[in-house]
């Protein structure tokens, strides 16, 4: 909403007060202003001009050579318009001028030879209308050198107000007049409604009836005959420009007119265009479409409210009026509306249509019942000023459901203990009393307070405690500094998933975040996906069920901008419903999953390595190093060989018989699907499942006091014999003195055969009780070696 | 005798030939001329001779000696002079071996300093579903059945009761369904609206919020919290304002600013984040006597504070995930 600073002072006095000082004061209080233009320093350097010769210009048919006396000096000047003359009186652009219409700054110039100091501007160029047919001609007693600003009305202020929706009041230049006026502690000035009226009733004239009175509680009207429609005089033209409004005719501007002062919507019907001169208020029912004022064919509900005369929809009820009845050059004969229609019927129909207008804004947010005479009043006076006319005497007021007064009990000591600081309560007092508030009763401990009706917004005390801080002022409440706490224990919700990223950071891995809503095709394909009623549009449709497509696509993207080599994870939400319909928390699932991968290269070809290919084997080191941090407890991997749609191989990680998760390397469909065409390797958990592994209170193990003693050795054994089977064998074979098996080397050759490999071992033994002699630890390692010969046929090499 | 003279003579030399490292040379010493070495065992050997052998022999072995030490004096000068010069060959400028760095997204890491600040300010971190109750996220919340923000256009309905949260405050509902004051929480999370995706808007984003519900809570104190966390957020010298607003679930509502001064530009007033005081109906609504309790809110916006903080300009970034810019956190 726009104000003007100007207008508004003709419902305040701000004398005393720095424009600068109401701006940061209102915004506090809540009415935020978004943007201050103040007028006159767009016209720096624009002075009202005489010009004192004009002369062809040497060179050019259509130009002039002028000489223009800025008060002081006279400046050469080149005009091109055609109805430049010798003594009119013009708006001057100087040298250093900034063109609003263009920002273009004007300099010296040289015009077809002629030098030229500055430019005679037309209203175009001054961004005060669209006319452009020649230079604008002012009044003939305006003085040289005056600034034009002053001049021609342009030293106004014009700020934009960001109104949050509880605050409809505050939508007019009266209702933000209201809140300075409590601010700042002086009155409303609400104009006088004096007019002369005739002896022949409005409601002589025309009747209304409300059908629906719900929709519609309130409905003034008030005629006006013999009215001449015209063009606005300039006081209502600059009133309605200078906030943006294009003036239309007399009538009509009077109507935008009050609207911004008061902030009551109106509209004026040609009286002679309504059938039986009677309006009902009613809902469209039956009727399909009507056609608005801007000449556009509407579709309507049979719910939309509309206001029609004995035979025909005239208008759409706080929307628009209709094109039938509005007022033209030839209307004689006026009804004023001034109603209140139910906010949120007037919503849905504006929504319905995408149609909102300044009025429809209004009425949704809730107008003010109460002040629908007061306005109808002062439109019927504004015209009469504007267009002429006998204004009937008296209103048709159809009230069918009357507002009762709202009372709110306030008790002092209540303001105190939400404030945490108290407010004398005088000066709570007069803030209540200068927003319009009334004291029914009042004591020591407490008031009683009538609550305006165009206050929707307040109905409890803690509404008035809000009211008073407001306008009392946020910053004058002290910032507690020392600042209370809980002593209870504390605790965070997000700290397993904190930790379970920084192991992943640890390991190299990137974190990434994907979008949940995917398309209904994608997330289909891997759950059974819930959709969204209103999408932004069809790739969105529906909850994710898996990271793996967001996954994908990022792998995707990445690869298109050469980065290949990806180690990446996401933690997120995936949501499978159980049940057709979600009628409660049961009917769906939410999972906090897991999902990393590893792709590319895991070394690039460096100076000290050749470049390396990320395989099944780094995807499980990292996964085990990455378990390690969860639980000492030994995981159980169950291989499974055949492919599905997921993984082309893949290994299911047990603990205690309960699935944690899974590992392996992506189908090659699916992630061809993606334009990827390199390996993929992910493992993939459920976050909540591997949270809830009971973590064992670390203990201190002594630290070893006697030495380790290693020996090698290796088996040359079938190519299909698993590293698992021969390990578990050496560990069956031996003694509890072997601790550890760890393989470092594995091969194929011809030399050792077809269909054999060599598995190469490091043994470590160890007694935590004393050193070990060479003899046991030969022992047992000879008896390792007869079992894994037996048992696999293998051969001792070396 | 001799035999075993000439052979312990040629291996020496042999195995000496190949050599490199101090450490092979310190073996073949302890192998040959060490104290139980074979050298040793050949004057052990030469005791046992018989008396008119000796001679012959002892001086042979002397002479194989003499001749091993010199040898190996001269091997290891030689390897360690070796040694020595390989050392002042070290590249130092050669780039070091690669490691993937690895980081939390940037969101991410903004949302744990946020936290970090609070936790420090004696706030519980508390987390709730994504796709929750009409009821939990507006009802509950103070929202008229009628608010705008109930409507299909900015929030995404599974189905007339069910949604995606638009803010993390169901939580705060949950929380206080769960647990009797003093409540003293932050809620950061993933909350979704119906926005179109473009520079500016994405369908999701981060939020922190929140609550502190106990007896004699104070606007005061909710202004002194905040100052506090801006402080330690933005740095101690901030200039702040609180100014009055609107929300369905405070009353007073206000949101905090702070001067924002980008080098070189104009500098301007900045909102970082809505609170106020918890309204009477929200308690009452989870069972809470307004009349005994009260309490603040609070809640801010991850993604904005980030794209400020690192000027990033473009909030599809995040979600987008090139490395280029994951590696840059």
């Amino acid at each position: 909403m726009k104000i003007s600073f100007n207008w508004l002072k003709e419902y305040i006095d701000l004398s005393g007060i720095e424009i600068q000082e109401v701006i940061d004061k209102i915004t506090l209080a809540g009415l935020e202003i978004e943007e201050v233009i103040d007028q006159s320093k767009m016209f720096d350097n624009f002075v009202i001009g005489h010009i004192k010769e004009v002369k062809k210009h040497p060179n050019a048919d259509k130009l002039h050579l002028c000489i223009v006396s800025d008060g002081v000096n006279d400046l050469k000047i080149v005009c091109g318009a055609p109805n430049v003359a010798e003594n009119q009186k013009v708006v001057v652009a100087k040298i250093g001028a900034v063109i609003p219409e263009n920002n273009f700054e004007i300099s010296k110039a040289k015009i077809r030879g002629e030098e030229s100091f500055g430019m005679l501007c037309s209203e175009r160029e001054l961004n005060i209308s669209p006319n452009h047919d020649g230079i604008l001609v002012l009044d003939n007693s305006l003085e040289a050198g005056t600034t034009a600003a002053e001049a021609i009305g342009l030293n106004d202020v014009i700020i934009e107000v960001a109104i949050t929706p509880n605050r409809q009041d505050a939508l007019s230049h009266i209702g933000f007049a209201r809140d300075l006026a409590a601010i700042f502690n002086r009155p409303v000035k609400y104009p006088s409604l004096d007019m002369k009226e005739i002896e022949e009733e409005s409601s002589s004239l025309a009747s209304v009836e409300i059908l629906d009175p719900d929709l519609c509680p309130r409905y003034v009207g008030k005629v006006i005959k013999n009215v001449i429609i015209k063009e606005s005089p300039e006081w209502l033209k600059t009133r309605l420009k200078s906030i943006g409004l294009r003036p239309i005719n007399n009538v009509v501007d009077v109507t935008n007119f009050v609207m911004h002062e008061v902030g009551q919507p109106l509209h004026a019907f040609d009286l002679d265009y309504l059938s039986g001169n009677k309006i009902i208020v009613k809902k469209a029912g039956d009727d399909k479409t009507f056609t608005t004022l801007d000449s556009k064919k509407r579709e309507l509900q049979s719910t939309d409210l509309m206001i029609c005369d004995s035979q025909k929809a005239v208008a759409i009820a706080g929307v628009m009026g209709g094109e039938n009845s509005e007022v033209t050059l030839k209307t004689k004969s006026i009804l004023i509306e001034s109603a209140f229609f139910n906010p949120s019927s007037i919503r849905k129909t504006a929504k319905k249509l995408g149609l909102q207008t300044d009025a429809s804004y209004r009425f949704e947010r809730g107008t003010d019942p109460d002040i629908t005479v007061w306005a109808a009043k002062r439109t019927a006076q504004l015209i009469q000023m504007t267009a002429g006319g006998d204004i009937c005497k008296g209103e048709i007021d159809a009230y069918p459901i009357k507002f009762e007064l709202k009372k709110v009990e306030l008790r002092f000591d209540r303001i105190s203990r939400i404030l945490g600081y108290e407010i004398p309560s005088e000066k709570v007092v007069e803030i209540l009393i200068n927003l319009g508030f009334g004291i029914v009763s009042k004591n020591e401990l407490s008031a009683t307070l009538t609550i305006p009706i165009r206050r929707h917004d307040i109905e409890r005390e803690i509404d008035l405690i809000e009211e008073i801080a407001r306008i009392y002022g946020y910053e004058k409440i002290p910032d507690i500094e020392r600042v209370k706490v809980t002593l209870e224990a504390k605790f965070d919700e997000t700290e397993f998933e904190n930790s379970v990223r920084e192991t992943l950071n640890g390991l190299g891995f990137y974190e990434i975040i994907t979008n949940s809503l995917l398309s209904e095709s994608v997330a289909g394909r891997f759950g059974n996906s819930i959709g969204v009623l209103n999408p932004q549009n069809m790739d969105m449709s529906n909850l994710r069920t898996s990271l793996l497509p967001g996954m994908l696509t990022t792998i995707s993207r990445n690869i298109k901008v050469k980065e290949n080599n990806l180690q990446l994870f996401e933690i997120g939400k995936v949501f499978n419903k159980n049940s057709d319909v979600i009628k409660s928390f049961d009917d769906f699932s939410e999972d906090s999953m897991l999902l990393g991968i590893i792709t590319g290269k895991s070394i690039d070809t460096e100076w000290y390595s050749k470049d390396s290919f990320f395989d099944f084997y780094d995807l499980k080191g990292y996964v085990y190093q990455f378990l390690k941090s969860i639980t000492d407890k030994d995981i159980e991997h169950i291989y499974i060989s055949e492919s599905n749609q997921l993984f082309e191989y893949s290994v299911k990680l047990e603990l205690d018989g309960e699935e944690l998760g899974v590992i392996g390397k992506l189908n090659d469909e699916l992630i061809a699907g993606y334009d990827i065409e390199q390996s993929v390797f992910a493992f993939s958990f459920n976050l909540e499942k591997l949270s809830i592994i009971p973590v064992e209170e670390k203990k201190f193990k002594e630290l070893l006091k006697y030495p380790k003693v290693y020996r090698d050795l290796a088996f040359v054994i079938d190519n299909n014999i698993t590293h698992n089977e021969v390990s578990e064998t050496i560990k069956s074979g031996s003694s509890k003195l072997l601790h550890n098996i760890k393989l470092f080397d594995i091969f194929q050759s011809e030399s050792l055969g077809e269909g054999k490999k060599s598995l190469a071992f490091q043994l470590e033994y160890y007694d935590e009780t004393r050193t070990l002699t060479e003899e046991e630890v030969e022992k047992d390692f000879k008896n390792i070696i007869k079992s894994v010969e037996k048992k696999f046929n293998a051969k001792l090499r070396g | 005798m001799e035999q075993r003279i000439i052979e312990i003579g040629e291996s020496f030399t042999k195995e000496l030939d190949i050599v490199k490292t101090s450490k092979d040379l310190e073996n073949i010493r302890i192998k040959f001329l060490g104290r139980n070495g074979l050298l040793s065992q050949l004057f052990e050997d030469f005791k046992s001779l018989p008396k008119e052998e000796k001679p012959k022999f002892g001086q042979t072995l002397n002479i194989l000696k003499n001749t091993l030490q010199n040898k190996f004096d001269e091997k290891f000068n030689e390897v360690s002079e070796g040694e020595k010069s390989e050392k002042s060959f070290i590249d130092f400028t050669l780039p070091g071996k690669n490691k993937s760095k690895g980081s939390k997204h940037i969101l991410i890491q903004t949302l744990d300093e946020i936290k970090n600040i609070f936790k420090g300010l004696g706030f519980s971190v508390a987390t709730g579903p994504e796709l929750e109750s009409d009821y939990n996220n507006f009802e509950a919340l103070n929202f008229p059945a009628d608010h705008p923000a109930r409507d299909m256009q900015d929030t995404f309905f599974v189905n007339p009761d069910f949604l995606l949260r638009t803010h993390t405050s169901p939580v705060q509902i949950r929380t206080m369904q769960k647990y009797a004051p003093p409540i003293r929480i932050i809620i950061p999370g993933k909350v979704y609206r119906n926005e179109a995706v473009s520079m500016k808007s994405y369908c999701l984003f981060h939020q922190v919020e929140g609550l502190y519900v106990d007896k004699d809570v104070t606007f005061a104190e909710l202004k002194g919290t905040l100052v506090s966390f801006a402080k330690q957020l933005y740095g101690n010298d901030i200039q702040y304002r609180f100014r009055a607003s609107f929300f369905p679930f405070t009353e007073p509502s206000a949101e905090m600013d702070i001067w924002w001064q980008p080098a070189g530009k104009e500098g301007r007033w900045l909102e970082i984040l809505g609170c106020g005081m918890v309204d009477p109906n929200v308690l009452r609504n989870v069972g809470i006597d307004p009349e005994v309790y009260s309490g603040y809110a609070f809640g801010m916006g991850v993604e904005r504070m980030a794209m400020r903080k690192y000027g990033i300009n473009d909030i599809r970034n995040y979600f987008d995930n090139d490395k280029r810019f994951l590696e840059q956190f």
